[in-house]
């Protein structure tokens, strides 16, 4: 595949929580290559300015939306917002998520519908806003961030992959929706990616995770969102409902 | 576009129209299309994605939003039924687009 600087150039993109970690690459890539920019976030205006600062030196165009995706008035609002200023969008990346990992039984009903809402329900209505702009133009790219506790499950998670395994079944019957649209729908499942989440974990922790990655390496944020970009691009457009992992061989 | 939803027979046509160019039938004439027939499964053979399109359409011609599955299943009945459900959400105070 071309990378080049045209290769997005002009297309308007969603990413939600695109401030910080992930969901940052993942703008700051499309923004690299001619993409226009809008990065939603929910809390912290600190991170989100700076981002918007640094996304603002490479995109086209960018636009920083404060909105709770699991919230139907905020994600509303958010797209509305998004389509009077750039009348429609091409690409949404449904990538904010939240854990709350326990064992089920200190699982308590607060931690497990919080995960479910955002994950899962901030996926459905964020996809739900937008899809009539996508229906217009018989055009449109949605990308599902996913994650390996869906596909393998991981102890303390039932909550979290529970909410990644709902992503996987709604990516695939949204897919169905959607084809004859020439709307893809995809999921991108990152394996253990070096955040400052993880380089913090002591060093035998590190060493165990290390252990489980056949490649004996975590994750570079920018290779998983070379993931995202191939699945947005004009090349994958026979790809739909799929689930695309960067992992390094994990799952 | 007032002038055409006034006239049942202009609005049935445009509709027609409507449909036609939406969903990119192919040897479908306005002519061909009978306004009492239904339009999904036996009439015209519509399936549920091609209305996603016409619901998309209709809120982008006539600022008429279809919320409901259960309301766009009596809309598209047929073109008369269409064209009945669009002037009376029409006549309720929907303001109308200039296109």
């Amino acid at each position: 595949m071309v990378h080049n600087r045209v290769e997005f150039k002009n297309k308007r993109v969603i990413i939600t929580g695109g401030t910080k970690g992930l969901g940052k690459a993942i703008a700051l890539a499309f923004a690299r290559k001619g993409a226009w920019v809008a990065i939603n976030y929910s809390s912290n205006d600190e991170i989100a300015l700076t981002t918007k600062a640094e996304l603002g030196s490479l995109a086209t165009k960018s636009l920083l939306l404060k909105a709770d995706v699991s919230i139907v008035a905020d994600v509303e609002k958010m797209i509305s917002s998004v389509l009077d200023q750039w009348q429609y969008v091409d690409i949404l990346v449904n990538n904010a998520g939240i854990i709350r990992d326990k064992l089920l039984m200190f699982l308590n009903e607060e931690d497990w519908d919080r995960v479910l809402e955002v994950n899962l329900k901030g996926t459905y209505l964020c996809s739900r806003a937008i899809i009539k702009t996508m229906i217009a133009r018989r055009f449109g790219r949605i990308i599902n961030v996913t994650s390996p506790s869906a596909l393998t499950g991981r102890a303390g998670q039932t909550n979290y992959s529970a909410s990644k395994g709902g992503i996987i079944s709604f990516t695939k019957s949204l897919s169905k929706e959607m084809a004859k649209l020439e709307i893809t729908v995809n999921a991108v499942c990152p394996g253990i990616i070096s955040t400052p989440m993880i380089e913090n974990l002591d060093q035998a922790t590190k060493s165990d995770l290390l252990k489980m990655i056949p490649m004996g390496r975590f994750g570079d944020p920018e290779e998983v969102a070379r993931a995202v970009l191939f699945l947005a691009s004009e090349e994958s457009g026979y790809i739909t409902g799929q689930v695309l992992a960067a992992d390094g061989g994990l799952t | 576009m007032d002038e055409i939803i006034n006239n049942s027979e202009a609005l049935c046509e445009f509709l027609k129209k409507m449909i036609i160019d939406t969903l990119k039938l192919e040897g479908i004439t306005v002519k061909g299309i009978d306004s009492t027939a239904p339009l999904f499964r036996k009439g015209l053979g519509l399936d549920s994605i091609d209305a996603l399109e016409l619901v998309v359409a209709i809120e982008k011609i006539f600022n008429i939003i279809i919320e409901d599955e259960e309301v766009g299943k009596r809309a598209f009945a047929s073109i008369n039924a269409l064209a009945t459900f669009i002037q009376n959400k029409y006549k309720k105070g929907s303001s109308p687009c200039d296109g």
